[in-house]
């Protein structure tokens, strides 16, 4: 496409985050900083919660009889107007929220970096993936999940396929760009006059060089992804058979309490918030620790 | 320069196509049976046939889908399921209050996006970058629903500074109708100009950044400019049109922030239509408010890459 702007060419907000830096000067490891250990820290804890909290708790369901109950020792979180322990369904929800963030980035990941590299390389595909993505970049995302998730059905699978097969865009024009600085390279045309084909050179040569932006990009992408589950959950979206916190919210919503019981909204709101940015923070500072040479390629 | 306009419109109408071109195609090859979704419960296969033949459903899909076009291009969108009204009736209703909202977004984040971002890139590594880093990766974390509830809850309900629900006060004419207008939008405004401030801030330092950089701005300096009219006058002229098209970008995100606030609000725009078709499962509505959305963005796109064509000599000239 032609490019026509005088300035550099404003990019997605993926890439600026892939560029914002937290320590500028000294790169140094990725647990040197404070925000290296603590953003894996509370990933570590998250994980945690998802896979053994509902092993621990039962399952919130039913009626119970402390109704609307604000936060105490007995139900940390309150309780909501059915009387279920909000903690609980946080806990829950937390194993949803965290699959679809993590299998739905892998799938907007895979599809991404593959139509990236492919463009980067190839030149009769690049218009394309170009046009494609910009497409799809300029088309409201959030209603059209709400259509394809409302037409299949609501359920995690669902979820999964939707927010994934939609997120990959973004990913797809950061690794294409990097991916063009790459396959401009002299060793790339070495690979070729030694007879290497464009399949080996792109998952041997270019593939490695871009591998720690998708690495950024993976931790980023999860972080869009539960952002987007939580949406869909709060519209009426989600798996109506599993907890998720965006359903916390939805709940919170239908039955009129959001004024009353701030605390059943609070929690759940504070758990997006703290995986999401937990999962950007690890995505900036891996990124602030790269090695310089290969930094900014 | 007319090239440009040429590529710009043909993308528009391309994008346009795609949309509408996914939704066709997604509502004949899910499993859901467009006859059994509009009347809930049994059905004769004779109803059902007069059904498929009333919706065109008994002719080829290729034929289904010019018929499709046909019908967009004179406006129709459908019936709704639920409230047996023309779709895009009740759409277009609702879209002035999704239009307000969504453009007055767009245009608050511009106006204090730009000087949070070139502070931010001016001062860099200084305090007032941190702060702008900060805030933008905490707003880039936000959810939508999080933040419009708790503005609901302190600010609407507890302190009761502003109303809920409903977008003005039908009893108020003139002045006080536009005040009342402000008075709704407030709430529903704030929590979404919150969540797109963070990416757009930190979007626009980086841009400021490679700006700095370049040769005409240290010429700039080397002829004895003040930074001040450096970074105003030279460096901001060329981080604007980014500025302008990164904005564009990020419509999409910006509708589908609307869907999430409106629904907290009780805001009578798209997206509250969009909760409440949920409920109803009222696929043709859902179906017609994404299409309109999605021109509408397409549409609005396609302005403020007209607006950085009038601002950018180089393509006004070419």
């Amino acid at each position: 496409m032609s490019s026509t702007s005088t300035a550099p060419a404003p990019d997605v907000p993926l890439a600026a985050l892939a560029a914002t830096s937290l320590s500028p000067k000294r790169p140094g490891g990725f647990f040197s900083k404070p925000s290296g250990w603590l953003s894996v820290a509370v990933l570590v804890v998250f994980v945690l919660t998802g896979v053994f909290g509902p092993m621990l708790m039962e399952r919130p369901g039913g009626l119970g009889t402390d109704i609307l109950q604000a936060p105490s020792g007995a139900h940390w979180f309150g309780t909501d107007d059915l009387g279920q322990d909000v903690f609980t369904q946080v806990v829950w929800g937390t194993r949803i929220s965290l699959t679809v963030g993590v299998v739905a980035s892998l799938i907007a990941i895979v599809i991404g970096t593959a139509l990236g590299l492919g463009a980067a390389y190839l030149k009769w595909l690049d218009p394309f993936v170009t046009t494609i993505t910009d497409v799809m970049l300029s088309l409201p995302l959030l209603p059209l999940m709400i259509l394809v998730t409302a037409l299949a059905g609501p359920s995690v699978t669902t979820l999964v396929v939707v927010i994934g097969v939609l997120s990959w865009p973004e990913v797809t024009r950061l690794i294409r760009s990097n991916g063009m600085v790459v396959a401009a390279m002299p060793y790339i045309d070495g690979a070729r006059v030694l007879g290497a084909g464009a399949v080996r050179i792109i998952t041997r040569e270019i593939l490695p060089a871009v591998m720690p932006l998708i690495v950024v990009s993976v931790l980023l992408t999860a972080a869009r992804s539960v952002i987007s589950e939580a949406g869909l959950s709060f519209l009426g979206m989600g798996d109506p058979s599993s907890w998720s916190w965006g359903r916390i919210l939805l709940n919170a919503q239908r039955s009129g309490t959001i004024a009353t019981a701030w605390w059943q909204t609070l929690f759940p709101s504070l758990a997006i918030l703290l995986l999401v940015l937990a999962s950007t923070i690890a995505g900036v500072r891996y990124n602030d620790s790269r090695d310089p040479r290969t930094k900014g390629m | 320069m007319l090239r440009f306009v040429t590529t710009r419109v043909l993308r528009a109408i391309l994008t346009i196509w795609i949309a509408v071109t996914i939704t066709f195609f997604l509502l004949r090859l899910l499993p859901a049976d467009p006859t059994l979704l509009v009347v809930e419960g049994d059905m004769t296969p004779e109803m059902q046939a007069a059904l498929r033949e009333q919706y065109g459903l008994d002719k080829p899909l290729l034929v289904q889908y010019a018929l499709y076009l046909g019908e967009l291009l004179r406006g129709n969108l459908g019936v709704s399921f639920r409230q047996l009204v023309p779709v895009s009736e009740v759409l277009l209703d609702r879209l002035p209050w999704t239009l307000l909202l969504a453009g007055s977004a767009f245009v608050l984040t511009i106006l204090i996006g730009i000087p949070l971002g070139v502070y931010a890139a001016v001062g860099r590594g200084k305090v007032i970058d941190k702060l702008v880093q900060v805030f933008g990766i905490t707003a880039n974390a936000l959810f939508v629903p999080s933040i419009a509830i708790m503005l609901l809850v302190v600010f609407g309900s507890n302190l009761g500074w502003f109303p809920i629900g409903q977008a003005i006060d039908p009893d108020t004419r003139g002045l006080a109708a536009y005040l009342s207008l402000l008075h709704h939008l407030a709430l529903p405004l704030f929590s979404l100009v919150l969540v797109q401030l963070g990416p757009y801030a930190l979007t626009l330092r980086t841009n400021m950044l490679e700006v700095l950089g370049e040769d005409y701005i240290k010429s700039a300096r080397s002829r004895g400019l003040t930074p001040r009219r450096t970074i105003w006058r030279h460096a901001l002229r060329n981080a604007m049109l980014p500025a302008l098209t990164l904005m564009g970008l990020q419509l999409g995100t910006l509708i589908g922030g609307a869907v999430l606030t409106e629904t907290v609000f009780a805001y009578p725009g798209v997206g509250r239509l969009i909760y409440e078709s949920v409920r109803q499962l009222d696929y043709p509505m859902l179906q017609g408010a994404f299409v309109l959305l999605a021109i509408t963005v397409v549409l609005a796109n396609l302005v403020t890459d007209m607006v950085s064509m009038v601002l950018n000599p180089r393509i006004r000239t070419s």
